[in-house]
C-alpha cells in the first residue's frame, strides 16, 4: 500500500481528498485589497501627482548621487570586493568558527569556518540571524548611569568609588555570567574578583547541563562535559536530548550525525522523548517517553546490558554489540539519569571512544548549585555588588528577587533587558563581531574572534571594563594576546580562525563511580516540559525578527510559543489549536495550544526564550495597512515567558517537572503556522489524466537500496532546442541527511535581502522565505514519522511559471536557470499559480524598510525587491556570476566546490549540494545519478534541476514496541 | 465671447512654450536616461590634463576596475603621490618663478585653488563628495572586472574622457545599448580574441 504522507492534523484525517490541497495559491481574493485601497478622491490625487511627477522626472538632468572616496584609503580594500574575516560565533557557547563576509566596511553575512573544528563551514539558524545583533537600533551606544546616559570616564569612577566601599567593608561580591569559554576573560574576571575578599563567580546557562558535569564530577572526579564523538557512533540512544537541535552544541553534532548516516553503512538512533523534537524525527525508532520515566528507562537499560543482554530488548542487544562505538546520551537535568547514563557508557567502554573526556568540552560550564545559592543570597539581601554578564536571570530564572537590596549593581548588557533595567549602571559590552575575543569550546581548540566593524556605539568589551576596574586598565586585544602570549603564532590563528595548544588536562578522569541509586518513581500527571526551540534557543535571540519568523521546523508555529499537546490529550480536554491554556506548575502561565502528532500523552511542552522584553519592539512590526493585526500578544510581547514553570531541585533547575495542571481559559488566539501553506499535493481528481499521482517525498527500505528505479520517459511538448553548453546549475537535496534544522532558511534571508512580514501577514500565507522546509507525517497521530524536505524554485527545464508571464519577466537562461527579473514584472502572479512547487513569492507591500541601521545588512549584490514584484530562489545567481567573472580574470574554469549557495554554506548535515550537472565529476551531477534519486512531481514533466535522494528508512523497525 | 478670449489666449501661451522649449528639443530625455549629463564637481578636476595631456593609465586612479565591480573614485591618498609635489600648474608656478626673480626674492610656493580643496580634505580626513556621473538603476549589476579583463576599452562606454575638461555622461547606457554590445561582441571577439558576452537576464539582473 503507498504511504500516506500529511502535513496537519486535519489533512490526516480527511484522507484522499487533500483539504489545504483545494485552497488557491494566495489566501485572499485581491478584491478585498482593492476595497482597502485608496478612495476615488485619493487615487486622482495620486495620478496627478505621478503625471506631475512624471513630466519633472523627464526633465531632470541630475540624478544628484555623491560618489565619495575615501580621504585615505585602507591598504587592501577595495571598493566593491568583499573580505572575509575569521572569527567565532557568539550566538551561543557552543564557538562555532566564521568567516564573516564584509563589504564596503560592514559585515553583511556570517558562513562557517570550513577549517574549524566544530563549525566545519556550517552555521545554525541562530548563528546565521545574529548578524542582525550588529545592527540592533536599540542597542545601547553609551553607558547608562541610573538609566540615563552617562560617559565612561563618569561610571568608571562612580563604580570604582563604590567598589572601594565595599572592599573596605567586606561585604559580598557576586559575578553571575553564562559559561565563559573565554580564557583570557575568564582570566579577567578571576583577576577582578581577587581584589575582595568574598568574591565569587556565578556561571549558569539559559539551557542547562548542570546535572552532566555534577555527575561526571560524581563517576569520574572531574567536573566535565565529554566532548561527545557522534560520527564514532554506530548505536546511539538518546534520552531527551535534541543534540541535532538545541543541545550543547548542535552544528558540530548535526555535522557528525550526518556523516555517519550515509547509506549503506548507517548508524542505529533511537530517541526517548515526550516532545517531538528535531533529532527525534531523524531516529530510526522514537519511543515516546515521559520525562519522570527517563531515568527508569536507563536503569532497565542498565540491568540489560549488566546482564549481558538477557531479557533484553533489541537497543540493549545492538549497544551490546557495539561496544566502544555506542553512545548514550541524556539532555534531562536531573541527576539520576545522569549517573545512570555514565554508568551504561561506562558499562559499554565509552569513555575514551565515543565521549572524550580527556579533551573535554567547555561549552557548558555553568552549576545549578552555585546559582542557586546565589539566588537565596540574593533574596536574603547578602550580595553587596552584582555584576551581571551575557545573562538575564530575571527573565530566565523563576523566583529571582531582593535585586532592589543590593549596594553596587552593575550590568554588562548590549541593551536594556529586564536584568539590566534594574540596574545602577549598564556597562555595554560590543556586539562579538565589533570585539576581540577569544574562545575555547574544547580542550586545546582555541578559536578566536576578530572586529568585523569598529563599534557602532560608545560600547566598552566587559573585558576592558573589568581590566579597568581590576586597577590595570589594558584593551582587549593586548589582554587576549598577553594571555595566549607564545601559545601559538598570532597572525597564522587569526588568518585561520583558530589554534590548536596542547591540551590542560593532565591525565584523562577515570571512572570512579559506582553503581547508582534505583531512581525514584515518576509523579502522575502531567509533566511539564520547558525546552529550547530550534528557532530560540534562548532570550538572548527574543530581538531578532528573522528567528521569531522562521517556522518550527517541527511544530510550524512563527511568532509565539504555544503549549504542546498530544492529539488524545487536547481531545480529552475539549480544545484545539490556538486555544489559550493555563498551565500551572509551581507557578502559571498562559499560552495557545497546538496539538502536535508524536507528543506523549501525559507531557505539556513549552518553548523558552519568549516573552521577552526585547519582542516589544515587533508591536509595529510588517506593512501597516488597513487590515493589519499586531504582531505581538495581549502581554505586549512576542509568545509567553515560561521560565516561572522551572524550579530547583536538589539543586538543579528542573525543566521537566510532574504535577501540572492544564486548563482550558476559554480565550483563544490565531497562531501563525505555516504547516499548510503552499502544499503540493494534488487532489485525485485533479490529478494529470493517466498520471499516478506520486508521493512529494520518498523513503526506500535499507534492503532496497542500490537497485534503481527504471527511468520514466515522457512525451515531449516542448521542442528540444534549448542546448545547454556551457555550465547547466543543478542541486542535489539529501533528505536523508537533511534534518530540518533550518539554518539554511535563514541563510538565504540573509544573503538575499528577504523581508520580514510579520506575524499577520504570515498567517495570510504571505511569508517570503524562499527556501522552506516542508514537515511531512506519515502513520498514526500519535506516533508519527517525520520526513523534512527543504523546497524551493526548481530551476525548471520546462518551466510552467515561464509560459504564463505575459511580460517574460522569467525567462530561461542558457545555464538552466529560471531567471525572475524584477524591473519587468509587474505583478499578474501568474507565475505563482501555475509554479506546482508553489515555491514563488509575491511582495504584497513595499515591506518597511525604516530601520537604517538594520538596512546595513542588505546584501549590496541583490536588488531589494518593491511592491507588486514577484521574486523566488534564484541559485544564489550573485554568487554564480561572482565566481564565473573571478574565474574568467583568473584565466581558470570554475571549479566544482567553488560556488556555494548560501543554504548549501550554512547547511551542517552538508545535504545540499550545488554544482555544474554538464560536469559529469561534479559532486551534484554524481548524486543525481545516485540510486536514491528522485525528482519532486516528476510526473509534470517540468525536469527540475532539483535532485532529491531518498529517505532511507527501515520501516520494520520502527515503532513503539515494549521492552522485556 | 469670453470663451473665445481665453481660448486664444490659451493658444498663444502654448504656442510661446513650444517655442520657448522647440530649442531644448534635442535634450530631451526619457526618464532615467541620463545621456549628456556633465554636472559640475567639487574639485575642476580635468581628465583632459591628466588622461590626455600627461597621459595617465585610467586605472592608475580607477584601480577597481580591474579587480572589482566597481571601477571606483580614486581616495585622496592617491591623487597626493603626484600632488604632493605637484602643487599648482606649470605656468603659475614658473610665472612666480620669474616674478620672483623680478623682485629678487625667493619664489612664494603656489597653491592652486582647486588643489586647495584637495589637501584640505587630506588635512581634515573628510573625503571629498564627488557627483556621481554614471548610475545605472538599482536593480543592474554592472561589474567592471569582467569588460576590464575582456580587454573591453573604458572609452567603448565613457566615450573620450581623456578629451574632456569635465566628464559627460556619452553613452545612454540603456539596456538596448548593453545588449547590443554584447551581441556585436559573440560576433565579432574583442580585441581579435573571441568572447562569451552573455545576454541571460539574470548576467545583469538579480
Amino acid at each position: 500500500m503507498e504511504k500516506h504522507y500529511w502535513r496537519s492534523l486535519a489533512e490526516c484525517e480527511n484522507r484522499g481528498e487533500l483539504a489545504a490541497a483545494a485552497e488557491p495559491e494566495f489566501a485572499e481574493s485581491p478584491a478585498r485589497e482593492i476595497e482597502a485601497g485608496p478612495s476615488r478622491r485619493g487615487f486622482l490625487k495620486a495620478a496627478g501627482f505621478a503625471l506631475a511627477g512624471g513630466a519633472l522626472a523627464g526633465c531632470s538632468r541630475a540624478p544628484g548621487e555623491k560618489a565619495i572616496p575615501y580621504a585615505a584609503q585602507p591598504e587592501g580594500l577595495v571598493a566593491g570586493r568583499a573580505q572575509y574575516y575569521a572569527s567565532t560565533c557568539g550566538a551561543c557557547t557552543a564557538g562555532c568558527g566564521l568567516l564573516a563576509k564584509v563589504r564596503d566596511g560592514r559585515p553583511i553575512k556570517l558562513e562557517g569556518n570550513r577549517e574549524q573544528a566544530i563549525s566545519r563551514g556550517a552555521t545554525c539558524a541562530a548563528g546565521q540571524a545574529s548578524i542582525l545583533g550588529l545592527y540592533d537600533s536599540y542597542r545601547l551606544k553609551q553607558p547608562l548611569a541610573g538609566g540615563k546616559p552617562a560617559t565612561w570616564e563618569g561610571v568608571d569612577r562612580a563604580v570604582l568609588e563604590k567598589m572601594e566601599r565595599i572592599r573596605a567593608g567586606g561585604g559580598a561580591v557576586r559575578y553571575l555570567s553564562e559559561t565563559v569559554t573565554s580564557p583570557a576573560k575568564q582570566a579577567a574576571i578571576d583577576r577582578f574578583l581577587a581584589q575582595f575578599r568574598d568574591a565569587r563567580h556565578v556561571m549558569y546557562d539559559a539551557v542547562s547541563a548542570s546535572a552532566i558535569l555534577d555527575a561526571h564530577e560524581r563517576t569520574h572526579g572531574a567536573r566535565v562535559l565529554p566532548h561527545y564523538r557522534f560520527e564514532r557512533a554506530d548505536v546511539i540512544a538518546a534520552f531527551d536530548a535534541d543534540f541535532l537541535g538545541t543541545w550543547i552544541s548542535p552544528v558540530e553534532f548535526a555535522r557528525d550525525y550526518a556523516a555517519r548516516r550515509m547509506p549503506p553503512n548507517m548508524s542505529w538512533h533511537v530517541q526517548f522523548e515526550g516532545r517531538l523534537s528535531l533529532t527525534g524525527s531523524k531516529a530510526d525508532r522514537r519511543i515516546r517517553t515521559a520525562p519522570g520515566e527517563i531515568a527508569g528507562r536507563l536503569a532497565q537499560l542498565a540491568a540489560f546490558i549488566e546482564s549481558n543482554g538477557a531479557g533484553g530488548d533489541d537497543l540493549a542487544a545492538r549497544l551490546l554489540q557495539a561496544r566502544g562505538r555506542s553512545l548514550v546520551v541524556c539532555g534531562v537535568n536531573d541527576l539520576d539519569a545522569q549517573l545512570w547514563t555514565n554508568y551504561i557508557n561506562h558499562l559499554l567502554g565509552n569513555y575514551g571512544a565515543t565521549l572524550d573526556i580527556e579533551r573535554a568540552s567547555l561549552q557548558r560550564r555553568g552549576s545549578d548549585r552555585d546559582l542557586a545559592d546565589l539566588l537565596a543570597e540574593l533574596k536574603q539581601g547578602q550580595v553587596a555588588a552584582l555584576f551581571i554578564d551575557a545573562v538575564n536571570p530575571v527573565a530566565d530564572l523563576p523566583g529571582v528577587a531582593g535585586l532592589d537590596r543590593i549596594g553596587l549593581f552593575v550590568s554588562f548588557a548590549g541593551s536594556v533587558d529586564e536584568t539590566a533595567e534594574r540596574a545602577h549602571y549598564i556597562c555595554p559590552d560590543h556586539h562579538y563581531l565589533e570585539s576581540w575575543a577569544d574562545a575555547e569550546p574544547v580542550a586545546g581548540l582555541v578559536s578566536l574572534t576578530q572586529p568585523a566593524i569598529r563599534p557602532l556605539g560608545s560600547t566598552r568589551a566587559a573585558i576592558e571594563t573589568l581590566a579597568a576596574w581590576s586597577g590595570h586598565p589594558a584593551k582587549a586585544y593586548d589582554l587576549i594576546r598577553e594571555y595566549w602570549k607564545d601559545r601559538f603564532d598570532w597572525d597564522r590563528a587569526l588568518e585561520a580562525g583558530f589554534a590548536e595548544v596542547p591540551r590542560t588536562h593532565a591525565a584523562a578522569p577515570r571512572w570512579i563511580g559506582r553503581k547508582p541509586a534505583p531512581p525514584a518513581a515518576a509523579t502522575p500527571g502531567y509533566a511539564v516540559d520547558v525546552y529550547a526551540a530550534v528557532g530560540m534557543p534562548g532570550g538572548r535571540h527574543a530581538y531578532n525578527p528573522f528567528l521569531h519568523e522562521l517556522p518550527d521546523p517541527i511544530t510550524k508555529t512563527t511568532w509565539d510559543n504555544c503549549a504542546l499537546l498530544s492529539p488524545a490529550a487536547a481531545a480529552s480536554l475539549g480544545v484545539g489549536d490556538g486555544d489559550i491554556l493555563r498551565i500551572e506548575a509551581g507557578a502559571a502561565i498562559e499560552v495557545p495550544l497546538l496539538v502536535q502528532p508524536g507528543q506523549h500523552d501525559q507531557v505539556v511542552s513549552v518553548a523558552l526564550g519568549y516573552g521577552r522584553k526585547a519582542s516589544e519592539r515587533f508591536a509595529n512590526l510588517g506593512p501597516r495597512w488597513i487590515n493589519h493585526k499586531p504582531t505581538i500578544n495581549a502581554n505586549g510581547r512576542v509568545g509567553a515567558n515560561a521560565a516561572p514553570l522551572l524550579a530547583f531541585e536538589h539543586g538543579l533547575l528542573r525543566y521537566q517537572r510532574g504535577g501540572a495542571v492544564v486548563a482550558k481559559t476559554g480565550r483563544r488566539i490565531e497562531l501563525a503556522l505555516t504547516q499548510t501553506h503552499h502544499t503540493l499535493s494534488v487532489p485525485k481528481h485533479l490529478a494529470p489524466a493517466g498520471g499516478e499521482v506520486r508521493p512529494i517525498v520518498r523513503e526506500i527500505a535499507p534492503a532496497e537500496l542500490g537497485k534503481p528505479e527504471h527511468a520514466e520517459t515522457h512525451e515531449e511538448l516542448w521542442p528540444d532546442d534549448h542546448p545547454y553548453n556551457g555550465h547547466r546549475w543543478g542541486m542535489a537535496v539529501d533528505l536523508n541527511a537533511c534534518n530540518g534544522c533550518s539554518a539554511c532558511v535563514i541563510a538565504c534571508q540573509v544573503e538575499n535581502n528577504t523581508p520580514v512580514v510579520g506575524k499577520d501577514e504570515v498567517r495570510r500565507r504571505r511569508e517570503m522565505h524562499w527556501i522552506r522546509i516542508d514537515r511531512y507525517y506519515s502513520g498514526p497521530p500519535e506516533d508519527v514519522r517525520v520526513a523534512h524536505q527543504p523546497m524551493m524554485c526548481q530551476q525548471c527545464d520546462h518551466a510552467p511559471c515561464e509560459t504564463v508571464c505575459p511580460t517574460l519577466a522569467t525567462v530561461h537562461s542558457d545555464e538552466g536557470l529560471n531567471q525572475q527579473i524584477y524591473n519587468r514584472c509587474v505583478g499578474t502572479r501568474y507565475c505563482a499559480n501555475n509554479c506546482p512547487y508553489k515555491a514563488r513569492r509575491f511582495n504584497w507591500f513595499d515591506y518597511p524598510r525604516e530601520d537604517r541601521l538594520a538596512n546595513l545588512l542588505l546584501n549590496p549584490d541583490v536588488t531589494v525587491r518593491s511592491r507588486g514584484v514577484m521574486e523566488k530562489c534564484t541559485f544564489c545567481v550573485q554568487r554564480i556570476q561572482e565566481a564565473k567573472i573571478e574565474a574568467r580574470r583568473n584565466g581558470a574554469p570554475v571549479r566544482d566546490g567553488e560556488i556555494h549557495t548560501a543554504c548549501e554554506q550554512a547547511c551542517p548535515a552538508g545535504a545540499i549540494v550545488f554544482g555544474d550537472l554538464n560536469d559529469p565529476s561534479s559532486r551534484v551531477s554524481r548524486l543525481a545519478h545516485d540510486a536514491r534519486q528522485y525528482r519532486v512531481l516528476d510526473e509534470l514533466n517540468v525536469r527540475p534541476s532539483v535532485h532529491y535522494l531518498k529517505i532511507v528508512r527501515d520501516e520494520k523497525q520502527q515503532g513503539e514496541k515494549h521492552h522485556g | 465671447m469670453k470663451s473665445r478670449i481665453l481660448s486664444i489666449v490659451l493658444g498663444l501661451g502654448v504656442a510661446f512654450s513650444l517655442m520657448l522649449l522647440a530649442s531644448r528639443a534635442a535634450m530631451f530625455h526619457l526618464p532615467g536616461n541620463h545621456q549628456d549629463y556633465e554636472p559640475v564637481q567639487p574639485i575642476a578636476y580635468s581628465h583632459r590634463l591628466h588622461a590626455g595631456e600627461l597621459q595617465m593609465q585610467c586605472q592608475y586612479c580607477h584601480f577597481g576596475a580591474e579587480s572589482s565591480r566597481h571601477a571606483g573614485i580614486p581616495p585622496a591618498n592617491v591623487c597626493m603621490n603626484c600632488h604632493r609635489t605637484v602643487t599648482a600648474p606649470l605656468g603659475a608656478v614658473r610665472a612666480e618663478d620669474e616674478l620672483a626673480q623680478k623682485e629678487k626674492r625667493a619664489p612664494r610656493p603656489v597653491v592652486s585653488a582647486e588643489l586647495r580643496k584637495l589637501y584640505d580634505a587630506v588635512e581634515s580626513g573628510r573625503p571629498v563628495a564627488w557627483t556621481r556621473v554614471h548610475s545605472l538603476p538599482d536593480f543592474v549589476y554592472f561589474d567592471h572586472r569582467a569588460h576590464v579583463n575582456a580587454s573591453v576599452a573604458c572609452q567603448q562606454c565613457h566615450g573620450p574622457v581623456e578629451t574632456m575638461e569635465r566628464v559627460r555622461q556619452v553613452s545612454d547606457l540603456s539596456m538596448g545599448w548593453c545588449v547590443n554590445c554584447h551581441r556585436e561582441a559573440n560576433r565579432t571577439g574583442i580585441a581579435g580574441r573571441r568572447v562569451n558576452a552573455s545576454t541571460n537576464c539574470s548576467t545583469c539582473h538579480y
